[in-house]
């Protein structure tokens, strides 16, 4: 299994939890990037430090990309996105579409997504955060099973 | 405002280089990786996203106890928890939707936002599609903390 990084994963994984920590202790912010992503129209009047959140979130993507080279993707440019099964017959721009538009819908009315139920949720304990992280995390293995997409 | 103040908005600059590195440095912005995370019932599951989770999990549990400690955050008045309570439909509903979506693609939001640093074809569509999702849902859930309030009563 050379595809198995448990190094790299922890400690990634360890930074998302320091930046969820961060956001906590420092502003009492939830760090889900679903309801900072969604809450950036009004009538939310905190807009600003979304946008600030955002934005360093690509910058520290671009300057981790120059830096260590190749690992984002495992030794391959991460600039590629999955493409639709062939044997569905559907074009990938359409299967992008259907899967951003779900993504969008369902973290909004779930109220949150991996970030904000699976890690700050799970970490406070929440009982609603476990349910949607088990139920969420349960459909996408169904969901890739069935598709075949890889 | 506080959330105006320097400190506050350099926490939430800070918080988010640490996101976007830790996405990149734990490889979850590549869905492919993600996908095969997914493919459990697959020969050559590739587990390594469970430690990024576990690791995740386990700073940020210690930071919600050191949180108790105190009355407030450090730079706002009070700590912001989520308004809804109950385990309800809505939760389970539109938590299945996410999970048909992060399953077809293997973007979740934090990589569909952290991408945009690499450009990669189409991601534009699953953005605006990822949003127009979002709109769509406040119909059901909707923002704003005080609506927020008033709708889980």
């Amino acid at each position: 299994m050379e595809s198995f990084t448990p190094l790299t994963a922890t400690l990634g994984g360890a930074l998302i939890g320091l930046a969820t920590a961060v956001l906590w202790l420092g502003n009492g912010r939830i760090a889900g990037i679903s309801g900072i992503f969604g809450q950036l129209l009004p009538p939310a009047q905190t807009v600003v430090w979304r946008l600030v959140f955002l934005v360093a979130l690509v910058a520290a993507t671009f300057a981790a990309a120059r830096l260590f080279p190749g690992l984002g993707a495992g030794g391959d440019s991460p600039a590629r996105l999955v493409e639709a099964p062939a044997a569905w017959g559907v074009p990938t721009p359409v299967w992008l579409a259907v899967a951003g538009l779900l993504t969008g819908l369902g973290t909004k009315i779930g109220n949150g997504c991996t970030s904000g139920h699976g890690v700050c949720g799970l970490a406070r304990l929440s009982l609603r955060s476990l349910v949607a992280t088990l139920v969420f995390l349960g459909v996408a293995v169904i969901t890739v099973a069935v598709t075949g997409v890889v | 405002m506080a959330n105006l103040k320097l400190p506050y908005l350099a926490t939430a600059a800070l918080s988010g280089a640490l996101f976007g590195a830790g996405l990149y440095v734990s490889q979850m912005v590549d869905p492919l990786k993600v996908l095969r995370f997914l493919a459990i019932p697959a020969g050559g599951w590739d587990p390594s996203l469970a430690f990024v989770m576990g690791a995740a999990l386990i700073v940020m549990f210690i930071a919600v106890q050191l949180g108790k400690r105190r009355s407030a955050p450090l730079f706002d008045v009070a700590f912001h928890e989520p308004e809804y309570r109950k385990v309800d439909r809505r939760l389970v509903g539109g938590a299945a939707l996410f999970g048909i979506g992060w399953g077809m693609a293997g973007i979740c939001p934090g990589p569909a936002i952290s991408l945009i640093a690499f450009l990669p074809d189409n991601l534009w569509i699953f953005l605006v599609a990822m949003f127009a999702g979002s709109l769509a849902g406040s119909v059901v859930i909707p923002s704003g903390h005080a609506r927020r309030l008033a709708d889980a009563q």
